[in-house]
């Protein structure tokens, strides 16, 4: 493991943007996200959770995919240049790992790398992630539920230590050991220090909330797929999309085409089940009419289907939700609720 | 009073007068509510009401087929001012039947606005939270700050005329006195004073912030409409970006669709994720219904909305002679 003084954390960022496009969490008016940066100054390593995640760097909520005139189509050009993330937390950069199982992995149909999406995986793959440890999680922060934690390094390329004096690096994945090799940091960091970092993670942890058994929440799930407690979770849903545009792993998206003249374009953009148009057929009818299965869907989801799918629970717990809703239904007691059924 | 209303409420329930009440108890974060359904009288005493009770219910009545309004023959629900002028907009354009709904009204002294007292803590979070009649005392790690409660409240209960429900069936504890307002309007004022560039720039730069998440039309009591402009695709209506030349026909549009129907309850601007200035626009169609057509909504049953009547006094500039 090796070391910055904080003292040096401006120099080694305005090194990083030599060769990097660096994102980090800014202040953004009154809100927070993960914004390109102009200078080091702009970072705040305060901001825990951003308001909005950091998953619109790779998958932005408008995202023009081709242009076409009468002449043929074109792909807009995007910047080629590979770009570094500051300050990620853990239940952030777990959210990458799940994205990439659907936008990046190649899928078993017909041809190999046939569903690869090439506009994600550009970006997923010429970036480099630093994963700040979150030394005071938020009472809102859950992680611990899905086997994340405010030390954990899943998904990162590098993990960082922010201590009283020093910043602490350790490689994660090769990328990040390349990076730490050719960064020219030779400051490694002392025992004592290292010690001090297993003393911040004991702090961190007793912060968290207790940590909910959900071994049953997948199998549950589909037990009671029919029963009527879904009215219940979801009386209080008023289903605006605020919860899946701010979760760093809901990935819908709807296609639309604007067309003028001769010229247009096909433009992808971000959607949500809670919206009725969501599952709206061409010819009319609906499968999804009702707010309780809606809420239903985004549920099963998050914790069964994804799970059948890919292997694993798609939420992080980084508890954006559970802050950003309106009427305060509290995903954490909807998870509780469909255990204890 | 907490007491009085669930007694009222259990008797409501008893008596068989309603069927379920609507209203709020604790909810999981600190100065947080969220809504109580009540059905069983052992639920009655998780009620509560205070300066948290941020949520107008009475959307509850009115959105998405399965909702109460169309399950339960009686609801009682309980309301603040503006909550109650909700309910009395939508006997006037026939949403819901007057008789259906038992109001009970609770006396309002304005609700915090979280937005602004997140402001004042630099960032902590705030694990807890004690109101009294004048304060609100926060306090977290290294946080431990009393504000006063006029400096964090909603911007709509600031200049809120009407804090106790003007229509109500049954009212619980002692109306706040008569409230004198003299300046209900003076951030459309203000805005009004500045130079088109000023408030485009303004407008422009804070409708750029949107997500269409959609909250505010969610949250809104008066947007109640089975399929919303928005959501219109066959043809598509409106663009879907975030991109400021669409978002601002959606705030547009509805700020024109709930002319002379907000009662500026603030939900919209409390549910917002992204904390834009919702409520310039809707206060400046609000002035201007006010002025043009001396009307204020939610007020009187037998009213007939100010957008569908039409009266010879009224300002008529508009005609060019």
């Amino acid at each position: 493991m090796i070391k910055i003084k904080k003292s040096e954390f401006n120099k080694f960022i305005e090194n990083l943007q030599k060769n990097y496009s660096v994102f980090a969490p800014v202040k953004d008016g009154k809100a927070t996200a993960f914004k390109k940066i102009k200078s080091a100054k702009d970072i705040n390593n305060k901001i825990l959770n951003t308001k909005r995640s950091p998953k619109e760097i790779f998958f932005p909520q408008s995202e023009v995919l081709f242009q076409y005139t009468e002449k043929g189509m074109e792909v807009p050009k995007r910047e080629e240049k590979p770009f570094a993330i500051w300050g990620m937390r853990n239940c952030d950069t777990k959210s990458l790992l799940m994205l990439d199982k659907v936008f990046g992995e190649a899928h078993q149909m017909p041809k190999k790398d046939m569903y690869k999406d090439p506009y994600w995986k550009k970006k997923y793959d010429n970036c480099l992630v630093f994963n700040l440890a979150c030394n005071e999680p938020l009472s809102t922060c859950f992680c611990n539920w899905f086997d994340g934690g405010p030390f954990d390094k899943t998904g990162s390329d590098i993990f960082v230590v922010e201590t009283d004096e020093n910043y602490i690096f350790e490689a994660v994945s090769d990328k990040g050991k390349n990076f730490l090799n050719d960064c020219k940091i030779t400051e490694n960091a002392s025992d004592k220090e290292i010690k001090k970092i297993e003393k911040l993670k004991k702090t961190a942890e007793s912060y968290l909330s207790e940590k909910e058994d959900i071994s049953s929440l997948f199998s549950k799930t589909k037990e009671i797929w029919e029963e009527p407690i879904w009215d219940e979770i979801a009386a209080k849903c008023v289903n605006c999309g605020a919860c899946a545009f701010v979760c760093p792993t809901c990935h819908c998206f709807d296609v639309s085409d604007e067309g003028k003249g001769k010229k247009g374009k096909r433009i992808r953009l971000w959607d949500s089940c809670m919206f009725t148009i969501f599952t709206k057929e061409a010819s009319g009818h609906n499968p999804r009419s009702q707010s309780t299965q809606r809420v239903r869907q985004r549920v099963m989801h998050k914790y069964n289907y994804f799970m059948d799918n890919y292997g694993e629970h798609l939420c992080t717990g980084c508890g954006r939700c559970v802050i950003i809703c309106p009427a305060n239904l509290d995903i954490r007691e909807v998870i509780k609720k469909i255990i204890r059924y | 009073m907490i007491q009085n209303l669930r007694t009222e409420v259990k008797k409501l329930l008893k008596d068989k007068k309603v069927n379920i009440v609507i209203g709020w108890e604790k909810g999981s974060l600190p100065l947080s509510s969220t809504p109580l359904f009540i059905q069983k009288l052992e639920d009655v005493d998780k009620l509560i009401f205070d300066e948290t009770c941020r949520n107008n219910f009475t959307t509850y009545l009115t959105k998405d087929k399965r909702k109460l309004g169309k399950t339960y023959d009686k609801i009682g629900i309980i309301v603040k001012g503006c909550d109650s002028r909700s309910i009395v907009l939508y006997a006037v354009e026939q949403q819901i039947k007057r008789e259906d709904v038992i109001i009970i009204g609770v006396p309002c002294n304005g609700i915090l606005e979280k937005k602004k007292i997140l402001q004042k803590t630099d960032g902590k979070e705030i694990l807890e939270s004690k109101i009294d009649s004048k304060n609100v005392n926060l306090k977290g790690r290294d946080l431990d700050i009393t504000i006063p409660l006029k400096d964090v409240l909603c911007d709509s209960c600031l200049t809120c005329k009407y804090p106790d429900a003007p229509v109500h069936d049954i009212f619980i504890g002692k109306p706040r006195k008569e409230v004198d307002i003299k300046d209900e309007f003076k951030n459309v004022i203000d805005f009004e004073k500045k130079s088109s560039e000023e408030r485009w720039e303004y407008i422009k730069e804070e409708y750029s912030k949107c997500i269409r998440c959609y909250a505010c039309r969610n949250v809104c009591p008066a947007c109640y409409c089975n399929e919303c402009f928005v959501d219109q695709n066959d043809p598509q209506w409106i663009g879907k970006t975030p991109e400021v030349t669409d978002s601002i026909i959606f705030h547009l549009i509805r700020n024109l669709h709930v002319a002379g129907r907000c009662v500026d309850c603030g939900a919209c601007v409390s549910a917002c994720p992204v904390d834009l200035d919702l409520r310039i626009m809707n206060k400046k169609v609000e002035k201007e219904i006010k002025e043009r057509f001396d009307y204020t909504a939610g007020l009187d049953i037998n009213e007939k909305p100010a957008m569908a009547s039409y009266c010879e006094t009224e300002k008529q500039d508009f005609i060019m002679g």
